[in-house]
């Protein structure tokens, strides 16, 4: 049954191919066609060999987050929203030294992690960002980075609308937690779901491996930028949840619901549907990642972006590798697919 | 064509796409209302003296009532407020139109005391209590005796006028409630020391909002959140107000105390044991029509004093006499009433009955009235006297302290700013969805029915948001993305199975489109569930965010998908 399976493959490639040999012959545009047509005929046959790059891009991935635990105790860079401090933003217009604006926080701080982050709306400079874990319930220590950032602007902060939070720390740490718990139980919901619905093991690990391998992978890269993520990040991870299950739900469903052409046919029609999204989603991410000035949102796009990055090779190598080991194996105890 | 027109427009499906899409716009309310709309009314300023209404909390945006003219200068905006008012004069009087009346304010001047570096002398009379021993028994007598003291010289500047008391926001061209990252505002997140059980917290909250509305704030939301963990919090919100204002409004609150005359009889916390508020503790007892269109009925509920403060209520009232009603009334009341104070601010002030006079009882019932123009309208009424009442009264009652744990203050500029560019973002994210797939499938009849859906889609979000009051805030704006990108995800399913008919004809249209919403439904149920975690999670800061997703994922595959399918089912086919 398993060659059965291949065989059917190639002689559907192979009569496509006859009839573009019919009319393109003469031209001799051969060779073009033919790195193509390899690149898809391994990508057909070799599906097993090719599950070795998903496989050792999640092997990665687990090793960098692995190695951020060893070296800073904890598995993400957590913003203050996740362990607690204080935020200033100053809508400011004129220019100024960015660094000078840091090191002058830096050294009224010389224990705290400080950020500095210029706002922008279309391009200009609008106002500056200015973060600390600095001991939120501590008045003095408030003041004294209000101060700092004063001095530094030479502003007095009084006469402009800052905007400020702060939060203290046990509560950072607890909404820490809870993000996690809740992501967490979000996860475990949406591998019942895929469960209830299709009812038989292999596929519906694969679809969850496959979510789970894309998240893993966003957080790697998040880390690799030292990009920190706060509650606006965790969301993003929950988004990428949703976003990464529906092709691999429009794939699973296609190859193993569906009776009309081959599994390679129902899988190369789900690859058309599954890139059109995910490009349609990553052009709209890329925009909003773009045009948006607002930090939450960026930190929200940047984890998609690459979550759905991500979910190309984990969909169209991983899961449908896995999904045709299951359909191989149950091919030889005779079930047809 | 025409026929396909013809029979779209018939289809049940597109029909409910646009029967939505109509009451959203309906919900939404768009308007191009001009003036300063007016947020809160400071206690005890011009405006409130002047019979300017409060604004009520959950007033929808569009009604809110709007400054438009002073002095028959038009008001257009909040900047020719601010303008118009720093030219007044004080001790004048003013007419302030809204698009509800016309209203007469007295400006009122602002002094500031200096001291200065002087000093000059004051003739004082004081009244001191003397021991004399008269006809052989000590006595206490009160004597007045004149002295001469010496203090610093002091000197009142006109400061200009005071603050007309407004507090002032554009006027909405929408009924979409903007949240607070979008318009300015602080939040604040507390911690109650102890756990509190459903009742107390209830109370609690309630407390809050009737001692914040003593300074004139009604744009507030005082909302109790948890999280997995089992935490309490409350989070208040304040449009428009700093951090500043919003932690000394915390700071102060918290003392209630009621005088008769000029003494304090009881005060919260310690005084009051009981505040009845059972169906047999607390009910409204009569209704009855007060002239040709009123009704009035009237409430009663039972406190418990403790031993102490009933004395003192004895006392304070014990030299008290009895008014005869002019009106000629059975009921006989005495002649100070007992006045009832937050943080120093008199709330409300309660008749004493004759037979309570010189009585140490501690149990006493309250009653009070309310009316209406229907008897529907004064129950309604009644029952909110009542509660504010007893929400006064047990102010200070319940010994928990909060911690602030969270605070997050958005400067307005920022807030403004935040909201042009969002609309942008998500316009231009639309748009280059939309191109991106005319581009793939390179057929118009496609690309532009995703664009319509997808706007259909933000247009039901709002108008949903709207309706329900929802805030919308930089996650709720997050929200309607993923909504949307699942949206897009959806329809390319819809398409691609449809459009895969056109060269296999093995299913007929129904089964084809059937089809397409398997995969839908389930892809549905996976965003559903992953929200629904975080609805409960840290404190419901990211409750925002769930919700909008959820209900715009539902509008998506109950309304906008099924029109979208049929759509796409007539234009092909």
């Amino acid at each position: 049954m398993e060659e059965n399976n291949e065989v059917k493959v190639e002689s559907h490639h192979h009569t496509e191919h006859k009839k573009e040999e019919h009319k393109i012959e003469p031209k001799k545009e051969f060779p073009k066609k033919s790195l193509k047509h390899s690149l898809m005929e391994f990508y057909d046959k070799k599906y097993k060999l090719l599950l070795i790059i998903p496989f050792l891009i999640l092997f990665f991935s687990i090793a960098q987050i692995g190695y951020q635990i060893y070296s800073t105790g904890d598995f993400i860079n957590r913003d203050i929203s996740l362990k607690g401090g204080v935020t200033v933003t100053v809508p400011y217009d004129k220019p100024f030294d960015i660094y000078h604006l840091e090191e002058q926080v830096r050294a009224s701080f010389p224990k705290n992690d400080v950020v500095v982050r210029t706002l922008r709306a279309s391009g200009t400079v609008v106002g500056v960002i200015v973060e600390a874990d600095i001991d939120g319930n501590n008045k003095a220590q408030v003041q004294k980075f209000l101060d700092s950032i004063a001095n530094s602007l030479q502003a007095d902060l009084s006469k402009i609308d800052y905007g400020i939070e702060i939060i203290g720390s046990s509560l950072g740490a607890s909404f820490f937690r809870e993000s996690l718990i809740a992501l967490a139980v979000a996860f475990l919901f949406m591998g019942l779901v895929i469960m209830i619905y299709f009812r038989t093991f292999i596929p519906s690990v694969a679809v969850i491996v496959a979510a789970f391998s894309d998240m893993v992978f966003a957080l790697a890269v998040v880390n690799i930028l030292g990009m920190r993520v706060g509650t606006a990040g965790i969301a993003a991870f929950l988004m990428l949840i949703g976003y990464s299950v529906d092709t691999d739900i429009l794939l699973t469903v296609r190859v193993l619901k569906r009776k009309e052409g081959t599994v390679m046919d129902r899988i190369h029609s789900s690859i058309k549907t599954g890139m059109t999204e995910t490009i349609t989603a990553i052009v709209a991410i890329v925009v909003a990642m773009v045009v948006t000035q607002s930090e939450v949102i960026r930190q929200i796009m940047i984890i998609l972006f690459w979550g759905l990055i991500a979910d190309i090779f984990n969909t169209w190598i991983q899961n449908v590798g896995l999904l045709r080991l299951y359909v191989e194996r149950k091919a030889k105890k005779g079930i047809t697919i | 064509m025409n026929y396909k027109v013809k029979k779209l427009l018939t289809n049940w499906r597109v029909i409910i796409l646009i029967f939505f899409l109509v009451v959203s716009v309906i919900a939404i309310h768009p308007t191009l209302s001009k003036g300063a709309a007016i947020r809160n009314v400071i206690t005890n300023s011009s405006a409130s003296l002047a019979g300017i209404p409060q604004p009520k909390p959950n007033i929808l945006p569009v009604n809110r009532e709007r400054i438009i003219a002073i002095n028959n200068a038009p008001i257009n905006t909040v900047d020719d407020y601010y303008k118009y008012a720093s030219t007044l004069a004080p001790n004048r009087t003013i007419t302030v139109k809204t698009n509800r009346a016309v209203y007469k304010l007295l400006t009122q001047e602002n002094f500031e005391t200096i001291t200065l570096n002087e000093t000059e002398e004051k003739t004082v009379e004081e009244i001191v209590q003397k021991s004399v021993t008269l006809n052989g028994t000590a006595q206490l007598i009160n004597e007045t005796v004149t002295r001469i003291i010496t203090t610093p010289k002091t000197k009142q500047i006109s400061k200009g006028i005071q603050d007309l008391g407004f507090r002032v926001y554009e006027a909405p061209k929408t009924n979409i409630r903007k949240g607070l990252d979008l318009q300015g505002g602080t939040r604040v997140l507390l911690q109650p020391e102890a756990k509190l059980n459903p009742t107390d917290l209830s109370t609690l909250i309630d407390n809050m909002k009737t001692r914040l509305n003593v300074y004139g704030l009604s744009d507030i939301v005082v909302r109790d959140a948890g999280d997995l963990s089992g935490n309490q919090y409350i989070i208040v919100e304040i449009a428009g107000a700093t951090e500043e204002e919003i932690k000394d409004l915390l700071a102060r609150q918290g003392k209630f105390e009621s005088k008769i005359g000029n003494k304090t009889v009881f005060r919260g916390g310690q005084d009051i044991t009981y505040v009845g508020r059972s169906a047999q503790d607390a009910r409204i007892e009569e209704c009855n029509p007060s002239g040709a269109s009123q009704w009035v009925c009237r409430f009663s509920f039972v406190i418990s004093l403790t031993q102490a403060a009933a004395q003192r209520q004895a006392d304070a009232t014990s030299d008290l006499s009895p008014v005869t009603d002019s009106t000629g009334a059975k009921e006989c009341y005495l002649s100070e009433k007992i006045q009832l104070y937050l943080d120093d601010k008199m709330v409300d002030e309660l008749s004493i009955a004759c037979d309570l006079k010189g009585q140490a009882q501690t149990q006493i019932s309250i009653s009070g009235s309310g009316v209406g123009v229907n008897q529907v309208d004064a129950i309604t009424n009644t029952q909110a006297n009542m509660k504010r009442l007893q929400t006064i009264l047990i102010t200070g009652s319940l010994p928990v302290k909060l911690n602030i744990v969270k605070t997050d203050a958005v400067s307005p500029v920022l807030g403004e700013q935040f909201i042009n560019n969002a609309i942008l973002m998500s316009l231009l994210a639309i748009l280059s969805v939309a191109i991106v797939l005319g581009i793939i499938y390179w057929r118009l009849i496609i690309a532009i029915p995703i664009l319509i859906t997808m706007l259909s889609e933000v247009l039901i979000l709002l108008g949903v948001a709207a309706f329900i009051g929802w805030n919308m805030d930089l996650a709720a704006i997050a929200g309607i993305l993923v909504a949307i990108g699942t949206g897009v995800d959806d329809q390319i399913v819809i398409t691609d199975e449809t459009l895969k008919g056109e060269t296999s004809s093995i299913y007929n249209w129904k089964e084809k489109v059937k089809r397409a919403f398997i995969i839908i439904m389930l892809a549905y149920a996976t965003v559903v569930v992953a929200m629904i975690p975080l609805i409960f999670a840290g404190a419901g800061l990211l409750k925002g965010f769930a919700i909008t997703t959820i209900i715009g994922v539902t509008i998506g595959v109950f309304i906008t998908r099924p029109a979208y399918s049929s759509f796409v089912e007539i234009m092909l086919k």
